[in-house]
């Protein structure tokens, strides 16, 4: 629907009606009170305004000030900044925004100024209008926050350093424990051996049961360093985030167990397409030393049953109903060398849920556990970015 | 003929010990020399001077050695051309990885593990030679009898 002439010549009229009655009188007050800093100046740079805010900051008066010219205000370097925008804007003959930095009461302060020149009816220069907001307070804001990043980039790095010296110090340090710590043990157990088999006549059965249990201490503190080794390299070793199939994993793990006890029968169930994204090469420890546990832990229970599922997204389960544990100890459960089974019953060392816990944290992910004394035992891990499934083999 | 020696670089007295006789038990008739540091170890294997170099059948090289380590010495026989293709088993009580993918990368032809257990111990010994003394067929260029 259109307006009628009329309408649209009323409407006008309302519109105009109050810039009418603006004078002179109402635009000064309105650049008075403005925070922005406002001036004008002739093409010689000469001021022919200024208004309070100008007044306040530059310490002037606008009467005082006709006539003058920057140069006659500023430090030479900064009124010659100052002229230089000005014949940048005449010479453009478009508004130029740009940054312009004037001495205050508390050191320099920035400010965003537009700039733009005023024509006469021959679209000759005649004027330079200037409008600046202090920008101060933000630029010292963004200042601080550079300035916090660059701490907080400083401190980063000084943390990173202090991590990888220690790295590498442990990384000596296991180094050395496998090199040098082995060669005693070998000479305890290589001694004991000879005694025995050079010198068993001079020693009566007790003497040779000594003998016997020197060696098979030796040989378990080898393991014990041996597994130490590995909870250090588990932590040590460079985490590569890649796609890990564990389904495939669980399989070949199985299949070794299945092969290295040929006689032992458990019902196995392993979920298709379990994928996280993980270290292939650590995600296989996990999963080797949970199977080895349970195969390990159903070896007396009459129908084993070792199961490798994805109960959640992002969680992956491996349960069995072998000789389990009590929830009293749960919290032992992840600590290097605890073990709630004697070597009697259960051979072992108590690194294994060790490992896997590191290299779960390493992950940015976690493993807890459930279980009942002969009712099996349950173990979850948990990856910070989510098992992927679908796509999986 | 008397059989080629086989070169011992070993600086843990017991491990020299425990070697010998693990090697005697098994029958292997081959002379025994020992070099207890890497710097022995190159003196006979690369002598200077024109002394008569010696030619083990086989090195039994551990990695950790006074003055100059294993991995050095390996280093240094598989720049000169008089003994690049020498077999060098790298024999040591770790299985750091570094150490064995450094050894590979040097030119080893083997690396193994020096176990613990006594009975082990002599079993790896049997294999050793077994292998390298009677089954393996050394490089053309590589002839012993020093």
């Amino acid at each position: 629907m259109s307006e009628t002439p009329q309408a649209s010549a009323d409407r006008l009229a309302e519109a105009v009606r109050p810039l009418r009655r603006v004078g002179l009188e109402q635009l000064m007050a309105l650049i008075d009170r403005t925070s922005a800093v406002i001036y004008m100046r002739d093409v010689e740079g000469r001021y022919m305004l200024v208004n309070r805010q100008y007044e306040r900051l530059f310490g002037v008066t606008r009467d005082s000030i006709l006539g003058l010219t920057d140069h006659d205000l500023f430090p030479p370097e900064i009124a010659d900044e100052f002229r230089a925008n000005d014949l940048a804007a005449i010479a453009t003959g478009t508004p130029v925004r740009l940054e312009e930095i004037a001495p205050g009461d508390d050191g320099p302060h920035t400010y965003i100024t537009v700039k733009f020149s005023l024509t006469d009816a021959d679209g000759e220069a005649y004027a330079i209008a200037g409008i600046s907001t202090d920008i101060t307070e933000r630029k010292r804001a963004e200042d601080e926050v550079l300035r916090l990043n660059a701490e907080l980039e400083r401190r980063v790095r000084e943390r990173t350093a202090e991590l990888e010296a220690s790295t590498q110090e442990l990384d000596a340090f296991a180094y050395s424990v496998s090199h040098d710590l082995r060669a005693p043990l070998r000479s305890l157990e290589g001694f004991s051996q000879i005694l025995l088999e050079d010198h068993a006549g001079q020693l009566d059965e007790d003497g040779q049961g000594y003998l016997r249990r020197i060696r098979a201490n030796a040989t378990r503190m080898a393991q014990l360093i041996d597994d130490l080794l590995d909870l250090s390299r588990a932590t040590r070793a460079d985490l590569r985030r890649v796609r890990a199939d564990v389904t495939q994993i669980a399989e070949e793990e199985i299949a070794e167990l299945q092969q290295a006890s040929p006689d032992r029968k458990a019902d196995i169930s392993i979920a298709p397409g379990l994928v996280v994204d993980g270290d292939p090469n650590l995600i296989r420890i996990v999963v080797q030393n949970l199977l080895t546990n349970a195969w390990k832990f159903t070896g007396r229970a009459e129908h084993p049953r070792i199961t490798v599922d994805e109960p959640e997204p992002g969680v992956l389960r491996f349960a069995d109903n072998g000789a389990g544990f009590d929830m009293r100890y749960q919290d032992k459960l992840f600590d290097p060398f605890q073990r709630l089974h004697t070597s009697s019953e259960f051979e072992g060392t108590g690194i294994g849920l060790a490992i896997v816990h590191r290299i779960m944290r390493r992950h940015g992910g976690r493993v807890w556990a459930h279980g009942e004394p002969g009712q099996g035992a349950t173990f979850w891990v948990s990856f910070a970015d989510g098992v992927r499934s679908g796509d999986g083999r | 003929m008397r059989p080629e020696p086989i070169l011992l670089v070993e600086d843990n007295a017991d491990d020299i010990m425990f070697t010998i006789r693990a090697f005697r038990k098994n029958q292997v008739p081959n002379e025994i020399i020992v070099a207890s540091d890497g710097v022995q170890a190159l003196s006979m294997l690369l002598p200077e001077d024109g002394e008569p170099a010696l030619s083990p059948i086989l090195v039994l090289l551990d990695v950790k050695l006074p003055l100059v380590d294993g991995l050095e010495v390996l280093r240094r026989l598989r720049a000169d051309p008089r003994t690049r293709t020498m077999p060098v088993v790298v024999m040591t009580t770790s299985n750091e990885e570094r150490d064995i993918v450094e050894s590979y990368r040097l030119g080893a032809n083997s690396f193994v593990r020096k176990p613990v257990g006594f009975a082990e111990f002599e079993d790896a010994a049997k294999t050793l030679s077994q292998y390298w003394l009677r089954l393996n067929e050394p490089a053309p260029s590589w002839r012993g009898g020093g």
